[in-house]
């Protein structure tokens, strides 16, 4: 990359901006998000699945947004910030899963559940 | 093989050279960010850790529920500043291929802009919290709350300190590989905060509304 080093414009990092790509983005996500939002306004459907249903859009949205905004691609100037990426969600999803299990073993047995809570709890 | 050679080789193979021809000074700083941006996912992965804990009911200690405490339709509000504001330092990084100097600190001063609406937006909404009595120390539950908002606040406002800085240096400086580097890690990091947002956005405000 020698170009680089006389035009810091020519580098890949700077050539991957994509104007069409980020307007994509934004419309997507933001639609994304306000779908979701109506969901947990008009209270349109059961709270176990408004917790699956937002569960899923932030996936989607999420997603959009490595590729659209993080650029996590496979080609030679990207890889290896995607493959960084793929590293470290195990990580993300083993620190937050572990922690909620344990704590979810934890509260079962350790804490004393009113009627009311435990109604609350399984509704 | 001699220490001496060994340097040898590695300066002919360009790595500690800065001056050397295949010595990316872009490529490698802008990686060595974004592995520093996962370490700092990682703090978000310990508070989202800590948020699905203490959003238990048994850690209310009496205080609000969290359908009493988020407004989701104020943090849309939120959403859609920081999303434009994103958008607008996209804009920024497009006027930079385009090596065009006015439109990028145009489109650096809308994303700061936007980024203070935002913070603008959160201090109010904290602001009606505190008012109604609802504070960190209330309840376990609101002490993660307060923490996880805060702690996204202030990525924001590093932020938008970070684009002030670059305003002047690009206008300083001009595009040379140091500004041009930094500008891409800025972008990292803007656009990662809009990746936190998402989960922040659906997990304490969304399906806060049926915890």
């Amino acid at each position: 990359m020698s170009a680089s080093h006389h035009d810091p414009l020519s580098h890949p990092e700077v050539q991957l901006a994509s104007g069409r790509g980020y307007v994509a983005n934004f419309l997507v996500t933001t639609l994304l998000m306000g779908f979701g939002l109506w969901l947990s306004v008009t209270h349109a459907v059961a709270p176990l699945t408004l917790v699956a249903v937002t569960s899923g859009i932030a996936a989607v949205a999420v997603g959009v947004q490595a590729y659209l905004l993080l650029h996590m691609n496979l080609s030679e100037a990207q890889i290896w910030h995607t493959v960084a990426m793929i590293l470290f969600l195990p990580l993300f999803v083993v620190t937050i899963g572990l922690t909620a299990w344990m704590f979810h073993g934890l509260y079962a047995r350790t804490m004393i559940m009113s009627p009311h809570i435990g109604a609350f709890l399984h509704r | 093989m001699s220490v001496m050679s060994r340097s040898e080789n590695a300066r002919s193979l360009g790595l500690w050279d800065r001056d050397h021809e295949g010595h990316d000074v872009i490529g490698t700083r802008t990686f060595g960010f974004w592995l520093y941006m996962l370490t700092d996912a990682m703090v978000y992965a310990a508070l989202f850790a800590t948020f699905g804990v203490l959003s238990h009911v048994v850690n209310l200690a009496g205080g609000p529920s969290p359908a009493a405490v988020v407004h989701p339709v104020y943090a849309y509000g939120e959403t859609v500043a920081l999303f434009v504001s994103v958008l607008a330092y996209g804009g920024a990084m497009v006027a930079l291929k385009a090596g065009n100097k006015a439109a990028l600190i145009g489109a650096l001063g809308a994303a700061m802009v936007a980024g203070g609406v935002f913070l603008g937006l959160a201090y109010s909404d904290i602001e009606r919290l505190f008012h109604a009595g609802i504070v960190p120390q209330a309840s376990g539950y609101l002490s993660i709350f307060f923490g996880l908002i805060l702690y996204h606040a202030l990525h924001i406002l590093v932020g938008m300190v970070w684009m002030l800085v670059m305003i002047v240096q690009v206008m300083t400086r001009g595009f040379t590989s140091n500004v041009v580097y930094r500008l891409i890690n800025l972008r990292l990091f803007w656009h990662f905060q809009a990746v936190i947002w998402v989960f922040v956005f659906t997990f304490v405000y969304l399906q806060g509304t049926v915890l």
